[in-house]
Order: C-alpha cells, then sequence, then structure tokens
C-alpha cells in the first residue's frame, strides 16, 4: 500500500512551501555588504610585528650600543647605510628601518617604500652568509606588507615571495619564523596573492616545520599563516592546497595553546564557509567531534571560531548536519545559547536556526537535547541580533516540524514570543515570524484547531499587531499580513465566477465535432 | 519644442485653462498637455515657466503638472519606449535641484517630490553627483535652502526604513553614508548652536527647529537597517546632544494651539523614536546611554500637559518606557519603590484620565467612540500607551505597581463618593485603572480570559460597578454607566454566574437609556453573555434563567431601534438575533408581533442598503424566527410566506443586490420546511430564477444553486411534470457552472440533485450531453477539485441507475472509455475525495463497479478489478490525500474577474447535510463484505484468485477484518 512517505511527500507540495531547506541554508552566504563596523572578534587580516624584542639584546650585544642612536636616524641616513658596500652599515640600516618600522604611531610604510630600499631588502633575504642581515630585512618587509594592499603588492612585486619561502628553510628558527610571519600577511591580502603564494608551492614548505619540537610561539605564526592560505572567497583556495593543509590542520587542533587552536579554528571556520562540497572535505576529515569539543572550551578566542565552524557545517547538507548532531553539537549549543556574550549568543542561534531547517528527526533531536528552552529565552531576552537568528529557529522548524514538534513548540511559548517580536523594527524578520504564524495554522488546519489558534493568537495579543502591520509601509509586509487576517480571521470568502456569452437562457449543448476523450 | 516665448505664451495660456472650473473649457486643454507631452523639450519648458513666470499662480501650476509628468514618465519600463528623451534627462537633473532650492517654499515641496521620484530610479547610479550637490548646500548657511536640501534627503531615504535588506540597498546606503554622515553630523551640531544664539528670536528659532526635526528624522532614516560604522563612532555626539534637546524647553517655541502638535513636539516625539530604535536594535552599544534617556524621557511625561497636541510625543514616550521596562538588564531602572510608585502617579494615572475632547466624542461621535474604546482601534492614545506601560511594568513588579493602584484606585473612589456630580470622572479612571491592572489576555469571543490575581474583580463589582448599574435613572451618569456595562461584558468570564444573572435585567434596563454609547454598550453585552458556554456546552444563560425577563428584553430590545441614531445599529440587531437563539421556544408566542416589526425594518433599509453588518443580522434574525417557529408548527410556514414573499419580490423586482443573496436563502429555508409538494407560488418563480444575468453575480451562485436544489428535491415530479420545457434550461445553468473552474463543484451539486430526484425518464435524452460536457472539461483544464466533484458524481450515478448503466453509457460515448476512466482517474484519485457523505457515495459506487458489473470480471477491464478493490481499501483505511499540485493554488484568485459583492452566508439559514444514500447503507465495509461474498457464490474460485494474485498484503489484511465483521467468507 501507498503509506510510505505519504506525508512527507505532501508537506513539500503545500502551499507557501515553495522554501525547500537548502534555500533557507543559503542565508549568510548571501550577505556581504556590511555597514557596521568590522566585527571585533574576528581574526587580523595582516598584522605587524612591533615587539621591542628582548631577544636583541641577548643575540647581539653590539646593537645593544647603538640601539639608542638608531633610534633617530632618518631616512636618509638608512638609505644610505642600506645602499652601502659596508656589511656593518647595511645591517645597520635595515635595523633603523626595522625599528623604524615597528614604532607604535605612524610607522613611515609609504617612505620606506618611496626610498626605494625594497629592492635592497628582498635581496639582504638571500644573505645566508649574514643571519642578522636577513632577519632584520625579513622583519622589515613584513611589516611593509602589513600594511595597506598597495603596501603588500610592491613587497610582492620586488619578488620577495620566493625569497621568504626559501628562508622559511633557515637553520636560524626566528628567521624561518620572520619568514612565516611576512608570507602570513601576504596571504592575508586577499585570494589573488594567497593563490600566488600557493602556487609557489609555500604549504609543503610550512607543514615542514611542524615537528614535536617546533616552540609554541614558533606554532603560533604559521597556524596564523596557514588560516589566511585557507581563507578568502571569490575564488576559494584550490581543493588541492586545502587537502594538504587539512592533515596538518587536524594536528593542530590537538594541541592545547589556546592561540593555536584559536587560529587553527579560524582556519576550518573559512574552508567551511562555502558549498557543500567545500564542508564536505573538512568533514571528511573526522574533525566535527574535536570542534565540537573547543565549543565547550573556556577561552572566547576559541570558542567564537570553533562555533563559527560548526555553524558553518550545519548549514551544509541534512548528512553533514547529522554527523554534528552525532557529534554531540546540540548537548553544547544550550550553554552557548546562554553564554553572557551577545556575540556568542548570536551565532549559537544561528546554528540552530540551521539545525532547525532539517527533517523532522534532526528536530527531534532539537528537542530531546532541551534546545526549545534557551531558543525562547533568546526570543524574550536576547539582544536583536539574536533575536532575529532566533526567529528563523522558529520559522524553520515550523516548517519542517512535524505537527506534535510543532504543538510542543507553542506550548513551550514560543508562538508568544515571536508575536512580542512583531514589533521590531525590521521588515524581513516581521516577514518571517509572519511565515511562522502561517506555518502554525497550516498545521493547526491539519488537526482541525485552527479557531484554537486564532483565539490563542488574539489572546497574547497577536491579532492586534497583525492588523497594525496592515498598515506597514513595506508591500511584502502588509500583503502577508492582510492575507493572514483574511485567511485566518475573517468568517466568509468570496468565491469567483467565469462569465460566459448568454442569451435569455442559459444553453445546454455539446459541440457537435467531438475528438477522442484521453485523459 | 523649441524653448521660445512663443511656445512659452502658448503653454502659459493652456495651464490657466486647465484651472477653469469649467469642464469644457478645463478638459480640452489638459488634453492638449497630454498629447504635447510627448515632445521633446516640454518638460525643460515646464521647468522654464515654473522659474520665471510673472504669475504666482501659474508657477505652482506649472510645478504641480512638472511633478505629475514625472511620476507617469520618469520610470523607463522594460520593452516599452523611453518616454522623455534623455537630453531632457540630463537637463532636468542638472538644473532641478538648484531650482529647488531657490524656489519658494509651495514650489519647492513639488520639485522635491519630484527629486526624490528619479532618485527612486536614478540614484545613485545614473545621479552620482546628486548627493554631493546637495551636501554642499549645507555650507550656504541659508536655512531655506539648507531646509530645502534636507526635505529632499528625507523623501530619498526613508524608504531604508522598511526596505528588506539587500546588497543593492546597503551599498547604496553605504554610499549614502560616506558622502552625506559627516557634513549631516557637522550641520546637525552647527544648528544646535545657532539655536542658542538665536535663542530669542522666535523667526529664526522656528526655521532651525525644523531643520532639527528633520535632521532627526534623517538620523532614524539612516540607522534603521543597521548601526553604521560612522554614527557608532559619533554616538557620544548625536545621542549627548539629543538628550539636551529632549530636556529642552523654550517658552518662545510653545504654541496656543490645542490639537496642533508644535515644533518642540514633533522634535522630541522624533527623538523617543530614534532613542526606541537604538534600544531595540543596538543595546549593547547604546547601553552607556540609556539610562540617561530613561530619565530625561520619564521627566518630559511628567512635565507635559494634557492637550491634544501633546498626544504623538506622549504616546511616543510612554512606548519608549513601555518596552524599556520589561528588558531584564534594564529592570533595575526601575525597580526602587519611589520609582515606580512616580511612574505610576505622574505617568500612568494622568494618562488615564477621561479628557475633554473624550467627553465630546462620547456625546456627540459615539460611533467613533465605539471603535475605540471597543474594538481597539486606539492605538495611538494616550490610554493605550498608559496600558501598555502598565502591562510592561507588571511583568516585572506586578504586586509592587498592584499596590500602589489599588491605593490609587481607592482614593479616585473616595473622591468621587464626596461628590460624585463634580467628581464622576474619577471613577472612570478607577475603572479604567482597575481593567488594564487586571487584564492580562483577552480575546473577541470571550472577553478577558487571564486576570492578575491580585485584583478582587468580583469585590469591585459588587461595591462599585452594580451600584451603577441599579441606580434608578439610568440616564444619570452615561459615561459611568457605559463603564459599568464594559466592566461586565469584559470581564464576563471572570465573573460568577450569579453576578452575571443579577446583571441581566439592568443590563436590559440600559437598552432604554438616551446615550447611544450606553444603549448600544447594554445590547452588545447582552449579545456576549448570551454566547458564552456552560458546562455541557451548552449555553451558560439558559432560556429557563431568562424567562422572567423574555418580554422586557424584547420589547426593549426594539424600542432601542427606535432611539435617535440607532435605528441601524448592527449591536441591538446582533442583539436580537442572539436572543432568538438562545431562548429559542421561548420566543414563538412573540413572533406574530416581532415578524411584523421585521419585515419593516427590512422595506426600509431595501431602499438604501448601508449598513451590511446590520442587513446580515436582520436576515439572521428573520430565519431564526422561522426555524423556531416552523420547527414547534410545520404549516406556520405559510404565514411567514405570506409576510415575507410582498418584500421579497419587491427586493427582486428592484434588483437590490446586498439583499438577493439573503432572500435566496430565506426562500430556500422556507422551501425546505414544506412537507407536502411544492407550492405554486414557488413553482411561478421557477422560470425567473433560470435568467442568465442572475448567474452573472458571484453572490448569487451558492445561494441560487442551494435554491434551486430545494427546488428539485421537493418538486422534481413537478417540474417533470408541468415544467419540462425548462429542463434544458436547468441543465444550461449546470453547463455554464462546470465550465468554471470556480464554481464548478457548485455545478456537480445541482447536477447530483438532478440525478437523485428527477425522474428517470425526463432526463434519459440528456444524459449522454452531460457526460460529454463533463468529459470535455476533464480533457481541456483538470483540477483537483473538479475531480473530486466528478467521482461523486458517477459514483451517485451507477448507486442510482447501477453499474452496468454507467459502463455502458461510458462506452457508448468512445469505447473503453469506462476502463480509462477507471484506470486514470478512479483508482489514482479518490484517495483525494474529502467529507464523510461524499466519501461514502464513492465506497459504494465502487462496490457496485466491483461486484455488480459483469464487464468487470469478463472484459479486459478484469486487470482494473483488484487495483479498484484496492484503492477502495485505501479510501477506507488511509489518511485523506490532500495535497494539490502547485499549478491550482491560485485557481480561485485568477478565476474571479474583478471585485463582486461577496456572498455572505446566513449560519441561521443552514441546510442539514444530506445523505442521498441514507440508512440503506450504514457501513460501506460491511456492503463490500456482503458484495464480494454474493459475487463469489455466482462465479466460485475467481474472486480468491483475483485477490490472491495481485493484491497487496495490508489491503488483504483489512479486507479480511471486513469479511469477518460481515460474518462471510469468500468461496
Amino acid at each position: 500500500m501507498p503509506t510510505k512517505s505519504a506525508t512527507d511527500d505532501r508537506l513539500s507540495k503545500f502551499k507557501n512551501k515553495g522554501k525547500e531547506p537548502s534555500k533557507l541554508r543559503e542565508r549568510r552566504i548571501a550577505e556581504c555588504v556590511e555597514l557596521r563596523k568590522a566585527a571585533k572578534n574576528e581574526n587580523f587580516l595582516k598584522r605587524r610585528n612591533i615587539s621591542t624584542l628582548p631577544e636583541d639584546a641577548v643575540q647581539s650585544p653590539e646593537f645593544n650600543t647603538d640601539n639608542h642612536e638608531v633610534t633617530v636616524t632618518t631616512i636618509e641616513e638608512v638609505v644610505g647605510h642600506v645602499n652601502s658596500d659596508c656589511k656593518e652599515r647595511q645591517t645597520r640600516g635595515c635595523q633603523a628601518a626595522r625599528k623604524l618600522l615597528s614604532r607604535e604611531r605612524n610607522p613611515p610604510l609609504k617612505e620606506i617604500v618611496e626610498a626605494g630600499l625594497l629592492s635592497r631588502f628582498v635581496e639582504f633575504l638571500g644573505r645566508d652568509d649574514d643571519p642578522s642581515l636577513q632577519f632584520e630585512a625579513a622583519w622589515a618587509l613584513t611589516n611593509i606588507a602589513s600594511g595597506t594592499s598597495w603596501h603588500t603588492q610592491q613587497v610582492v612585486e620586488h619578488g620577495a615571495v620566493p625569497a621568504f619561502i626559501s628562508l622559511l628553510a633557515s637553520p636560524m628558527l626566528h628567521i624561518s619564523e620572520q619568514a612565516v610571519w611576512a608570507l602570513g600577511n601576504i596571504a592575508g591580502d586577499g585570494p589573488a596573492y594567497r593563490d600566488t603564494l600557493i602556487e609557489c608551492n609555500v604549504i609543503p614548505a610550512l607543514l615542514s616545520r611542524i615537528t614535536p619540537d617546533t616552540p609554541v610561539g614558533y606554532l603560533r605564526n604559521l597556524t596564523w599563516t596557514l588560516s589566511n592560505l585557507c581563507r578568502n572567497k571569490n575564488p576559494f583556495p584550490p581543493l588541492s592546497a586545502v587537502q594538504q593543509v587539512l592533515p596538518s590542520l587536524l594536528q593542530l587542533l590537538h594541541l592545547s595553546d589556546q592561540d593555536v587552536l584559536s587560529d587553527a579554528c579560524w582556519a576550518v571556520s573559512y574552508l567551511t564557509d562555502g558549498a557543500n562540497d567545500r564542508i564536505d572535505i573538512v568533514v571528511q576529515t573526522g574533525i566535527v567531534p574535536r570542534l565540537v569539543a573547543l565549543m565547550a572550551f573556556e577561552a572566547l578566542t576559541v570558542v567564537t571560531p570553533a562555533l563559527r565552524s560548526i555553524g558553518n557545517i550545519v548549514s551544509g547538507s541534512d548528512i553533514q548536519t547529522q554527523v554534528a548532531i552525532d557529534a554531540g553539537v546540540l548537548s553544547v549549543l544550550p550553554s552557548l545559547m546562554r553564554h553572557s556574550k551577545p556575540s556568542v549568543q548570536k551565532e549559537a542561534a544561528w546554528a540552530v536556526s540551521n539545525i532547525a531547517a532539517g527533517p523532522a528527526q534532526q528536530i527531534q533531536q532539537m528537542l530531546t537535547c532541551g534546545l526549545l528552552p534557551p531558543l525562547i529565552d533568546l526570543l524574550r531576552n536576547g539582544d536583536f541580533k539574536t533575536q532575529r537568528e532566533a526567529v528563523w529557529a522558529i520559522t524553520n522548524f515550523t516548517s519542517g516540524g512535524t505537527v506534535e514538534q510543532v504543538i510542543q513548540l507553542v506550548q513551550s511559548g514560543g508562538l508568544e514570543a515571536i508575536l512580542n517580536l512583531l514589533t521590531v523594527k525590521d521588515s524581513k524578520t516581521i516577514l518571517v515570524i509572519l511565515d511562522a504564524i502561517s506555518n502554525l495554522f497550516m498545521a493547526a488546519e491539519k488537526m482541525g484547531e485552527t479557531d484554537k489558534l486564532c483565539l490563542l493568537v488574539e489572546e497574547l495579543g497577536g491579532l492586534d499587531k497583525i492588523e497594525m502591520l496592515q498598515n506597514h509601509e513595506n508591500d511584502t509586509v502588509y500583503r502577508t499580513a492582510q492575507g493572514l487576517i483574511e485567511k485566518f480571521f475573517t468568517d466568509e470568502e468570496a468565491e469567483g465566477l467565469q462569465t460566459e456569452a448568454t442569451d435569455t437562457t442559459l444553453a445546454f449543448k455539446t459541440q457537435d465535432v467531438q475528438k477522442t476523450f484521453r485523459f | 519644442m523649441e524653448i521660445n516665448d512663443g511656445n512659452l505664451q502658448t503653454l502659459t495660456e493652456f495651464m490657466r485653462k486647465t484651472l477653469d472650473p469649467d469642464p469644457s473649457v478645463r478638459r480640452p486643454a489638459e488634453k492638449f498637455l497630454e498629447s504635447v507631452e510627448g515632445n521633446q523639450n516640454y518638460p525643460i519648458l515646464l521647468l522654464t515657466l515654473l522659474e520665471k513666470s510673472q504669475d504666482n499662480v501659474i508657477r505652482v501650476c506649472a510645478a504641480v503638472t512638472f511633478k505629475n509628468y514625472i511620476k507617469r514618465n520618469w520610470r523607463i519600463i522594460e520593452d516599452e519606449p523611453n518616454k522623455i528623451s534623455d537630453p531632457d534627462r540630463t537637463t532636468i537633473k542638472a538644473n532641478i535641484v538648484n531650482l529647488m532650492l531657490s524656489s519658494p517654499e509651495q514650489i519647492q515641496k513639488q520639485l522635491s517630490d519630484a527629486i526624490s521620484i528619479i532618485g527612486r530610479e536614478d540614484f545613485p547610479l545614473k545621479w552620482p553627483d546628486l548627493l554631493t550637490e546637495m551636501v554642499t548646500r549645507f555650507q550656504s548657511g541659508d536655512f531655506h535652502i539648507i531646509n530645502g536640501v534636507l526635505r529632499t534627503a528625507h523623501s530619498l531615504f526613508k524608504r531604508y526604513r522598511h526596505e528588506f535588506k539587500s546588497n543593492e540597498l546597503w551599498l547604496e546606503i553605504k554610499l549614502v553614508l560616506d558622502t552625506f554622515a559627516n557634513p549631516l553630523t557637522e550641520l546637525f551640531k552647527a544648528t544646535i548652536e545657532l539655536c542658542q544664539t538665536h535663542a530669542t528670536d522666535i523667526n529664526a528659532l522656528k526655521i532651525l527647529f525644523s531643520s532639527l526635526t528633520l535632521i532627526s528624522k534623517l538620523f532614524y532614516s539612516l540607522n534603521f537597517q543597521d548601526l553604521p560604522e560612522f554614527f557608532e563612532d559619533n554616538m557620544e555626539t548625536w545621542m549627548s546632544n539629543f538628550h539636551n534637546l529632549l530636556t529642552l524647553d523654550n517658552k518662545l517655541l510653545q504654541t496656543d494651539d490645542e490639537e496642533e502638535a508644535g515644533l518642540l513636539e514633533l522634535l522630541k516625539s522624533q527623538i523617543c523614536d530614534n532613542a526606541a530604535l537604538y534600544a531595540q536594535k543596538y543595546d549593547e552599544e547604546f547601553q552607556p546611554y540609556l539610562p540617561r534617556f530613561v530619565t530625561a524621557i520619564w521627566n518630559l511625561l511628567v512635565s507635559t500637559g494634557q492637550e491634544v497636541k501633546y498626544d504623538l510625543l506622549v504616546s511616543n514616550a510612554i512606548q519608549f518606557l513601555a518596552s524599556v521596562c520589561e528588558r531584564p538588564h534594564y529592570k533595575h531602572l526601575f525597580e526602587d519603590q519611589n520609582t515606580l510608585t512616580s511612574i505610576c502617579e505622574k505617568v500612568i494615572v494622568p494618562n488615564m484620565e477621561f479628557r475633554s475632547a473624550d467627553e465630546e466624542a462620547f456625546e456627540d461621535n459615539s460611533e467613533e467612540y465605539i471603535r475605540r474604546d471597543l474594538e481597539g482601534s486606539d492605538i495611538d492614545t494616550r490610554r493605550r500607551a498608559a496600558c501598555d506601560l502598565v502591562r510592561g511594568l507588571c511583568k516585572f513588579f506586578e504586586g509592587p505597581v498592584t499596590a500602589i493602584f489599588s491605593g490609587y484606585v481607592n482614593s479616585m473612589l473616595g473622591e468621587y463618593a464626596k461628590n460624585p456630580g463634580v467628581n464622576w470622572k474619577h471613577k472612570d479612571a478607577a475603572i479604567y485603572l482597575v481593567t488594564s491592572l487586571a487584564s492580562k489576555a483577552q480575546t473577541a469571543k470571550h472577553g478577558i480570559t487571564q486576570a492578575n490575581e491580585l485584583v478582587n474583580l468580583t469585590e469591585f463589582f459588587v461595591n462599585h460597578i452594580l451600584t451603577d448599574l441599579k441606580s434608578q435613572n439610568v440616564n444619570e451618569f452615561p459615561v459611568l454607566k457605559a463603564d459599568a456595562i464594559k466592566y461586565v461584558m469584559i470581564f464576563r468570564s471572570q465573573l460568577p454566574k450569579e453576578q452575571l444573572l443579577q446583571a441581566v435585567p439592568l443590563l436590559v434596563a440600559h437598552l432604554q437609556a438616551e446615550s447611544t454609547v450606553e444603549h448600544t454598550y447594554a445590547a452588545h453585552a447582552l449579545e456576549r453573555l448570551f454566547t458564552m458556554r456552560g458546562p455541557n456546552n451548552s449555553t451558560l444563560i439558559t432560556p429557563a434563567e431568562m424567562a422572567p425577563f423574555t418580554e422586557q428584553l424584547l420589547n426593549n430590545l426594539f424600542k432601542a431601534l427606535a432611539l435617535p441614531g440607532s435605528s441601524e445599529n448592527e449591536y441591538i440587531m446582533k442583539a436580537i438575533m442572539r436572543s432568538f437563539s438562545l431562548l429559542q421556544e421561548a420566543i414563538v408566542s412573540y413572533i406574530p408581533t416581532l415578524i411584523g416589526q421585521l419585515t419593516h425594518k427590512l422595506l426600509l433599509v431595501s431602499k438604501n442598503p448601508s449598513k451590511p453588518h446590520f442587513n446580515h443580522y436582520l436576515f439572521e434574525s428573520l430565519c431564526l424566527s422561522i426555524r423556531i417557529t416552523c420547527k414547534a408548527n410545520t404549516t406556520t410556514v405559510g404565514s411567514f410566506e405570506e409576510a415575507l414573499f410582498p418584500v421579497f419580490t419587491e427586493i427582486l423586482q428592484n434588483d437590490v443586490q446586498e439583499f438577493v443573496p439573503y432572500v435566496f436563502q430565506v426562500m430556500s429555508l422556507l422551501l425546505e420546511i414544506h412537507t407536502s409538494s411544492i407550492p405554486n407560488s414557488y413553482m411561478a418563480l421557477f422560470p425567473h430564477l433560470l435568467q442568465p444575468v442572475l448567474w452573472e453575480r458571484t453572490g448569487n451562485i451558492p445561494p441560487l444553486v442551494r435554491l434551486l436544489q430545494a427546488y428539485l428535491e421537493k418538486g422534481g415530479a413537478t417540474i417533470a411534470s408541468s415544467a419540462a420545457d425548462k429542463i434544458p434550461g436547468l441543465l444550461g445553468v449546470f453547463q455554464k457552472l462546470i465550465a468554471s473552474k470556480a464554481n464548478d463543484h457548485q455545478g456537480f451539486y445541482l447536477m447530483n440533485s438532478i440525478i437523485e430526484h428527477m425522474p428517470t425518464e425526463s432526463i434519459v435524452q440528456y444524459r449522454k450531453q452531460i457526460f460529454i460536457l463533463l468529459f470535455q472539461r476533464l480533457q481541456s483544464s483538470k483540477t483537483t477539485k473538479f475531480i473530486k466533484s466528478f467521482m461523486v458524481f458517477i459514483n451517485l450515478y451507477g448507486v442510482k441507475y447501477g453499474a452496468i448503466a454507467l459502463q455502458e453509457i461510458f462506452d457508448s460515448i468512445q469505447p473503453k472509455m469506462f476502463g480509462m476512466v477507471l484506470e486514470k482517474i478512479v483508482i489514482p484519485e479518490v484517495q483525494k475525495v474529502s467529507g464523510p457523505v461524499e466519501k461514502k457515495i464513492c465506497a459504494v459506487g465502487i462496490t457496485k463497479i466491483l461486484t455488480e458489473c459483469p464487464a468487470m470480471i469478463d472484459t479486459e477491464y478484469t486487470k482494473l478489478w483488484t487495483p479498484l478493490l484496492q484503492a477502495l481499501i485505501g479510501l477506507f483505511e488511509l489518511p485523506e490525500d490532500d495535497s494539490i499540485p502547485d499549478d491550482e493554488h491560485f485557481i480561485d484568485i485568477e478565476d474571479t474577474p474583478g471585485y463582486q459583492t461577496a456572498f455572505s452566508q446566513l449560519a441561521f439559514a443552514g441546510k442539514k447535510e444530506h445523505d442521498p444514500i441514507g440508512e440503506v447503507v450504514s457501513n460501506p465495509k460491511i456492503l463490500l463484505a456482503q458484495s464480494l461474498h454474493k459475487l463469489s457464490t455466482a462465479c466460485p474460485g475467481r474472486v480468491p484468485s483475483m485477490l490472491s494474485t495481485s493484491l497487496n498484503a495490508e489491503a488483504l489484511q483489512y479486507l479480511q477484518g471486513y469479511l469477518q465483521a460481515a460474518s462471510v467468507q469468500l468461496v
């Protein structure tokens, strides 16, 4: 008998049911333009090395003596030193330049570039005979590359990329590390230079430096550079590069250093911020349980990117989402939804909204793991951005949930919470809420409980609010509100009639020529 | 069209003529202007005219003409010709901003509108320098120009407040922010400084304050979608200035006008909105400023007067506090007992007072008063805002707030008691306060459904409400009487029954009050009480309990209709309907008098129907009179016909469109009551019902079909014998209806009645044609609704004439037709049939096809036998398939050719569900079992073998169950 998935088939045929889960899940990808300040807890694209280096003193006492002198060196003097043939002057000049570039305020990036020093610095990178010079040049170039795109471009166009990649192999750890940093800045400039680096085989060169003995400071820089190599879309990094990086990322994710973990998570978050095939590559590595564990980490710098990565993964296919669920994401999310930081609450609500866009069994798992109470709390008390994500979660829930699940949602206060939000100052959110209400009515119709739901909506003050929305300035909002009122809150509806030509009485006759009937 | 003096002169003349009051002069001039507007330079000529004409009237006229021209023509629609030449477009854009800014205000407004229309199409891509051009004017120092720029900017940007987020929109906003945000901020600061230097110059202040209001509006638009980086960085500047402006007062800017809001009010109102926007959307960033705003807004409320001009400001301000006090992390701002007391005392109570404006409405504009007070169209009123604040505060502080207010309520009642004649408004405020404090959830159907447990509603009712209701003079203190009646009405679900019963006769007495509001409320309260349900779903108040008051109730209701201003009072008419429905047999003895009054009323309103609700309840009351009386004694139906037919005839003859569908429904009701054959009076009307013009109106179709069904049921034989020539016309109606996707089901209702009630021989000659029409429709546009009705029809046909007849007529139209219909329609779709009677008809029909149609056993149709049986078992056992193909969702809408009067179904003219099969078959499953048994004994072995080869296991199991229940076996 055709009982099988008759109900499931039918669900997708309902009116207003054009939104397939996959469409609901594309939301974050589509939004690009930002009016806000760049998010404060996101990762840096480029960094300048402004450390005062206590090692300076330790490494070579001779620098120490003229340290004071160098700080007051002018650019003209630097040019003179750097362009001289004297090794000492070269080193002194380079160091003076590095110090200028490392000062806290207004480093003279542009001036140094315009003084024509870059080709010299790049040349010095190859001076294996003089590690100090190599180091100072590398540092200076690192800081120039940390500037605007134009600055980075100057560094690259002077041939620094192959030079830095060779330098990675330097036996002197601090020099190699500086090269890692410089390459990170270049990779962070954008997809073009990122791919230039990848084509120059930067990845194997970097990965070969990861050993059990690598100091943690070095690993931090390296992880950050790797994360920049994974970063940026349009286009994404080549698949082959991703495949190369992933095993090492996995390894780094199992270390305990907070900074390494943070950047490794950011790297994963970039890799998962894409279409399902991109997500799949990451999920295949078996990394998901570790990410879920890191979501429960204490440090916000780790929690944020881990949550973002998982959020990306659950925006993927049902199967990918299931991997995250099996890894226990649903038991971690409630505490993140109650996190003290609104930004974490928001990200958690976003993840929940995407899980709620899944099939009824996944919604059931959400219910079992107790996600509904914190979700409804967020609708009531979260900040606006969080409320907006939570509203999506409710709408997705109501569109994919079974009648029983939807009832549970209403009984837990979900309806009241979304009705209260109908006065928010955001047209899209209002529309999403109206969608949820309409979904609830469809569930009620199936149970023959429409009248009951009407009363409940009215009691909760929702009817007043929906009626007010009939004056909303946004066309779609007011039409949708009107539609709800007409369909569920008024008694009778008009019917249409197709009129035909007639005379005194209506004709009853069939056409003479009759084709064969086929139905 | 060249730009020369001659053309300008001509244009001026025609322009002048368009202002002529005489249409014979005006119309041709308008036509002429329309005919030349396609010419190049036409808009430039208009601009020249509005700039240079000596005549001010012509200048304004040119400006308006220009704006309308832009509105009609600027948008370039794909695949349509560009209606304005490119050089003209460029010239307009190059000059219009300047022109607007240098024009006097009347013209400036028109041009500003034109700019925003153009801007909506061209900005930013095709008009990149618009903003920079505007921004440079900020430096002009001329606030006439600056306000022009600000107004234009406002009309360009205000759409950011309601449009959906999109990359395109946000790119535009970003661009606007880059050029506009900083100059706007500088202008804001400069304007505030100027306000200080010109603090004593009223004319300067007026202009500066309009600028500030416009700037604040722009702030709202630019900050609406998200918090822009610029404004986050400059929050201190904006918010501290907003805060200062909120607390500012300047005697010079206070206006004498009581109604119209002044500049100060408008500005502060907008600032409240801005603060509310930030509090709602950018809580994290706004938190440091919020407490200051709460204090400022609250002080503002305390110091603002009762005049109507402050209403918007006050309600915005209160709404701000209401939204903040519900948020958990601001709870502490309100927690302090003194704060709470102060808010209650100084903000809430004063705004709940009954003002002179309310009093005027109560006396002179009762409809408006009722709408606001009863139906909740009081969204922007102070009372509503104050109520919302009470509710907001109760979220965290229900106990303290209730305690504070109890004190107030007592003191206000005390004031009233001292001198009711002077202090009655105190009692009104007290009742309002109790109501807003006590009500936590409310519906129109049940009144207040959830109340604050800390308020003793019953005690208040006994001590303060009942006393007013009991007062001998119903016309004394009408506002307090109305309050008391409303109290009973809205708390009806909360008050004990004995108190409601105590109130009923008092309410009945108040139906006689002179005040329209008062007697309307009394009618409404009674109507609501009569709908209340008690245990067992019977009415809470029983007819027996009403017996002592029945006569008084009916008398007073009908007398109230005679009170001035209430001759078509829908609340009273609804109360009449509800009383009839409650009292049932108890009204029978009054009906002979009442029906006369109702008919008289009907005759009056049919001259000019203007109150649809009143009319609807009037017809409902008529239906109830008929039903109730005829239930007791069917022979009385004649007396109703006697009373009503003259009015009905008049309505039909005068074609009172609003009433015709009602008349058909009442006639159906009357006809259905007849037990013997159809009276001649009805047969005389029969030919008229088939008139095509009646069937053109959407609203007529359902009641007319129902009426024809009643004719067929009562007079099928009469029609066949004495009106046989009308049968083609009847079938013509059927043909028209089934051609429409929206009405095809009505066509089937009619045909089913024809099949069921007409003598076989009278329609035998039309049968083939009927089927051909249905097949044609099936072929041309097959919809789910049609298929469902079609299946019911063919099965009914089979039940009536036998399965063989069904099969033969199909196959006579086209060979193998019967098999095709079974295979393509019945088997796959029968699961969609809805309704218990419809399902039963299909079940019995299919059973007959399976067991009484030899062709199903002997011919190639045999292969369909098991699938058909399986489909039948599916119909019995599976959930109904209510899916609808995607392309059918909007049929009803598309099919409606335009707005037509909707059909208003009379609830009390309702028709009982008709089961054409009836008790003959009580359980179709048993019938199937018995029929299969019979078939199997006729040809032993066949049935079990067909079952075992292809019926699926689950279905077989169900079938076994039926056989067992029927105690039969298959052989």
